[in-house]
């Protein structure tokens, strides 16, 4: 038990210096081109493939005309933006 | 985050979404509180699950709390489902489910009268529209990306919910104003455009939605431009220091005929502390960076009003 508990403390320990390490690491040009394309969503992302409306009454309508039932994803914040 | 990378990750949800629903995604914070044609239909569709129909006289009255979840209806206006479980197999099995009461609904219907529909430009313009929400961005002004996320530190863990968060790219948009979109193309950045950049969009909004920064807490924001070139730093802590972040600057931009096409930015630092909707940071100091790229309308989350703007636009970008 004891030498699990060690276990897990050095490896949180490791994993603190080594966000400290990242961190440091100064906003070069190569880091920051780097960066910003790690940063950008992935267009491939079955979520994102999706034919999200964003208006309740135009998917209403569509709903009427397609014979079809809608499906709301209603979240505290835009689904499509920050939640 | 969550739901994206679980109930809107599997492949047959996915398919029935676009196959057999007709799929749409709102805010319901705004949506309950509109006193206009969506937020009455909103209304009537969520005051008919019994967890929400209790908090409400009417349908016309605001719901008092939140009414987050999925929902399925008819375009009549009749509740089949509402769920707020994430459990991807179980959706899928409701799902079908109510495809098939929906199907069968339409089955008994087939000799009643056929509702009529009006046409979509017909129906738009008499809809009530709330102009307290559903902002539109600024005319002539720009929509930035902005893209945030925690590079380590986290404590190792199994929890899969957990790993989402740990690993989740945010997403916000930051607006201009075409005065601030003009100083920028004169080879200027504005005061007021640094310090909305500071207060509503270097936040740890990985895990859910963060608390904006108040003015005086903004310790420093520079943003130097130099030759297309963003050189700049940013401290920003509460007054406790309980939540802070202290980060440096780096971006390029272009203009062309009189406009920015190109602003790509990227900020990267030290933040600390959580808020009440963005519990379990890693522990102390950990590298969050955030990214700025020029918004090109092909995402649907372009069209979104920024975080900040969220029940008070003049607070986010005074007019």
């Amino acid at each position: 038990m004891a030498f699990r508990f060690l276990g897990f403390f050095v490896m949180l320990v490791s994993v603190i210096i080594a966000a400290q390490a990242a961190v440091s690491a100064e906003l070069t040009s190569e880091r920051f081109t780097q960066l910003h394309r790690e940063l950008q969503a992935d267009d491939a992302a079955l979520w994102r493939t999706i034919p999200w409306n964003t208006d309740l009454l135009v998917a209403r309508r569509k709903a009427g005309q397609q014979n079809r039932p809608i499906f709301i994803w209603a979240m505290d914040g835009h689904p499509l933006g920050c939640t | 985050m969550l739901d994206r990378a679980s109930t809107f990750a599997h492949p047959q949800i996915v398919r029935l979404l676009k196959e057999k629903f007709v799929p749409v995604a709102l805010d319901q914070a705004d949506t309950r509180r509109q006193q206009d044609s969506e937020g009455d239909f909103y209304r009537q569709l969520a005051i008919q699950h019994s967890a929400f129909g209790l908090s409400t006289r009417n349908a016309k009255s605001a719901i008092s709390r939140t009414t987050q979840g999925f929902y399925i209806a008819t375009a009549s206006g009749e509740l089949l489902l509402y769920n707020n479980n994430r459990d991807p197999g179980k959706m899928l099995r409701l799902m079908n489910e109510k495809l098939r009461e929906f199907a069968s609904s339409q089955q008994d219907q087939a000799g009643a009268s056929p509702v009529v529909l009006q046409s979509d430009r017909e129906s738009e313009s008499e809809d009530k529209v709330d102009q307290r929400y559903g902002f539109q961005s600024p005319k002539g002004g720009l929509v930035v990306r902005v893209q945030a996320k925690v590079l380590g530190g986290y404590p190792p863990t199994d929890d899969p919910w957990r790993e989402i968060f740990q690993s989740a790219l945010s997403r916000d948009n930051l607006w201009i104003s075409a005065v601030e979109h003009k100083s920028i193309v004169q080879g200027k950045v504005p005061d007021s455009l640094l310090h909305r950049i500071a207060r509503f969009h270097l936040v740890d909004n990985t895990r859910g939605e963060p608390l904006m920064w108040k003015p005086d807490e903004v310790k420093r924001i520079k943003m130097d431009l130099a030759d297309g070139q963003f050189t700049g730093s940013a401290l920003i802590h509460s007054s406790n220091n309980d939540r802070g972040y202290d980060a440096e600057i780096r971006g390029v931009i272009e203009v062309a005929d009189g406009s920015v096409i190109r602003f790509d930015v990227v900020a990267l630092g030290k933040c600390w502390g959580e808020g009440p909707y963005t519990r379990n940071p890693p522990p102390g100091k950990f590298p969050l960076a955030i990214s700025f790229t020029l918004a090109d309308g092909t995402d649907l989350a372009d069209s979104l009003s920024p975080q900040g703007a969220r029940g008070w636009l003049d607070a986010y970008l005074p007019k």
